[in-house]
């Protein structure tokens, strides 16, 4: 005989006593073990018996009597008993197993209503968090120092750099040179120093961290045919960071892990979090408004810095007609003709200037990058 | 499986004796020293979506250890990480235990242990976290706690009021309700007690002596401030 309830009484210990409990026609038979088998047997009739619910989650069926022993409760959890008890269960008692019932019911019905509503407001919370807080965002980014800005950067830039063959000198450092001074002396109020550093590899990329500073690979310039193409790109990024997209992605995506850390109760990992920060700064993506928003304000810098707007175009044309994943600029920059075409309806649209060409000569700095200009394959 | 508690107060350990075959779960971390026939496994108990929801639900370990007797009977020593008793506990496959999460120290393998949601307000206010280990099935069960352990025999509708960081184990048959320690919510938390669980038996409800969280508090005034 299996144990299948536990009977609670004068006698008994406190933990209960386990019994195994049968329901026949007339009522319950309870019987007890004892060392060695079966022990005492109690019979007991349906009118003697009054029912509840109750345990830790209100989910047992509480079944209590008066014997000859004094009081007696049964604590039920077993469905199979619980199965038995309900057909053949009298109409005196049908009402209160029922009114049992709907209690057990109403109890995980409220608990998981009360879980759903709390499942919901985190989901909201992190949603606000991830879409609809630009305000938040912009507001938080807003009051971060630049100082600070350039120290996140910097750290990043500078341990990026120590693992990257870095052109110190040469016809393409000063050519960006002169691009990016061009650029930045039309930024009015500029609070950054930028730092544009030209790095050795054959990736097709550029990028921009906060506070500043621009990593341009030669990659890219071999791929370039002209120098407006490279400023455009260079225009491009400088945008990126005059308008704190880097930070606004930080704080952004650190909301919500942070929500996402609270919620979990892992602060270790809140801490890992930060220090795995630095890292992140690399593989940063831009969100496409931000892209929009660089490329028109990029547009709007070359023209001011009287740089052909048109290079810029063309290279994002150019760029857009190999869906080749060797490109990362590509990966990192989602190209599409109609980013393109955009960017053509609003050159239209500014006034016309006459550009003022740059002073190096661009075939003479491609050659200086030790290859010719990589043959379209 | 024969277990048997040495040193008992403060700093115990317990013994436990395998039969060629048997095998035990304990708590990662739990083995002290063992006969060099039993083997060490650890194990994700529940599986690993079971094991992920214990590690960041509970904060209980992801890994179990298994002790297992496999070349020959042997004997095992167990220790918790805390000072504090150990109490031995038998599941008849009838009783169930909940358990607050630093509670479990080893049980043998017929025992079930499963995480376990609380409702909301029992989750916030009362002090285990909102999931707390149900351990159910048949055999051994070894609890420790911080301090020593204190059993509640509570006959049925029989209520009694326990402060919520003091709690070790507590049967299914009980139920609680969380409730200010006094009337009023300023006095509530100035007498220093905060909110307290009132269970009404009938079962049994375990308690520590020592509140791990206030000694935890205690003791960082004494911890020296690096710059």
């Amino acid at each position: 005989m299996t144990s299948n309830a536990l009977c609670f009484g004068d006698e008994f210990p406190a933990a209960g006593a386990p019994c195994s409990v049968q329901v026949d026609g007339d009522g319950l038979t309870v019987t007890f073990k004892s060392e060695g088998g079966d022990g005492a047997r109690e019979v007991v009739p349906f009118s003697a018996l009054t029912l509840s619910a109750g345990g830790l989650d209100h989910d047992h069926l509480v079944v209590k009597w008066t014997s000859a022993q004094g009081e007696r409760t049964l604590y039920l959890k077993s469905p199979d008993v619980i199965r038995a008890f309900r057909e053949t269960v009298p109409d005196h008692l049908g009402l209160p197993f029922a009114q049992a019932a709907e209690r057990v019911r109403q109890v995980r019905h409220r608990r998981r209503l009360v879980w759903g509503l709390v499942g919901g407001v985190i989901l909201a919370t992190v949603l606000g968090l991830w879409s609809g807080a630009d305000l938040l965002v912009e507001l938080a980014v807003s009051r971060i120092p630049v100082e600070w800005e350039q120290k996140l950067g910097e750290s990043a830039y500078r341990d990026f750099l120590t693992h990257q063959e870095v052109m110190k000198d040469g016809p393409a450092v000063t050519a960006l040179g002169e691009m990016t001074q061009r650029l930045t002396e039309q930024i009015p109020n500029n609070p950054y120093k930028f730092e544009v550093a030209v790095v050795k590899s054959d990736v097709v990329n550029a990028f921009a961290l906060p506070g500043g500073y621009v990593v341009v690979f030669t990659g890219l310039m071999k791929k370039a045919e002209s120098g407006e193409e490279v400023a455009g790109v260079l225009s491009h990024e400088l945008n990126h960071v005059l308008q704190r997209h880097g930070l606004e992605r930080i704080v952004k995506s650190l909301g919500l892990l942070t929500v996402v850390a609270i919620v979990l109760g892992d602060q270790q990992g809140l801490v890992g979090m930060m220090k795995q920060l630095g890292v992140e700064l690399l593989t940063l993506k831009f969100g496409r408004e931000q892209e929009t928003e660089a490329d028109l304000t990029g547009l709007q810098l070359l023209q001011r810095a009287k740089i052909d707007p048109s290079g810029m175009i063309r290279f994002f044309e150019r760029l857009s007609e190999k869906d080749e994943g060797r490109m990362e600029w590509l990966s990192t920059h989602p190209m599409s003709t109609a980013r393109a075409e955009r960017l053509k309806a609003e050159f239209a649209a500014l006034p016309k200037k006459s550009p003022e060409p740059f002073t190096f000569d661009w075939k003479q700095v491609q050659a200086s990058l030790g290859s010719q200009p990589v043959a379209v394959p | 499986m024969k277990s048997e508690i040495l040193y008992p107060g403060a700093f115990p350990m317990v013994r436990v004796d395998l039969a060629a075959g048997e095998h035990i779960k304990a708590e990662s971390g739990a083995m002290v020293a063992c006969s060099p026939t039993i083997d060490i496994e650890s194990k994700m108990e529940g599986g690993l979506l079971g094991a992920l929801s214990r590690k960041f639900l509970t904060g209980e370990k992801f890994f179990f250890q298994t002790l297992r007797a496999s070349r020959g009977p042997g004997e095992a020593l167990l220790a918790p990480t805390v000072p504090g008793e150990i109490v031995i506990l038998e599941l008849d496959g009838v009783n169930e235990y909940m358990v607050q999460k630093d509670g479990f120290l080893a049980g043998a393998d017929t025992i079930v242990i499963e995480s376990k949601m609380q409702s909301l307000s029992r989750g916030l206010l009362g002090g285990e976290g909102f999931f707390i280990l149900k351990i159910s099935g048949k055999g051994t069960l070894v609890l420790n706690s911080f301090g020593a352990i204190h059993k509640i025999e509570l006959k049925p509708d029989q209520e009694y009021i326990v402060d919520n960081s003091h709690l070790v184990a507590w049967s299914t048959t009980t139920s609680y309700n969380i409730e200010k320690a006094t009337s009023g919510w300023v006095a509530s938390f100035t007498s220093g007690e905060g909110f307290v669980c009132r269970f009404r038996g009938p079962g049994l409800v375990y308690i520590q002596s020592r509140n791990p969280g206030s000694f935890g508090a205690w003791i960082r005034q004494f911890i020296p401030v690096s710059e």
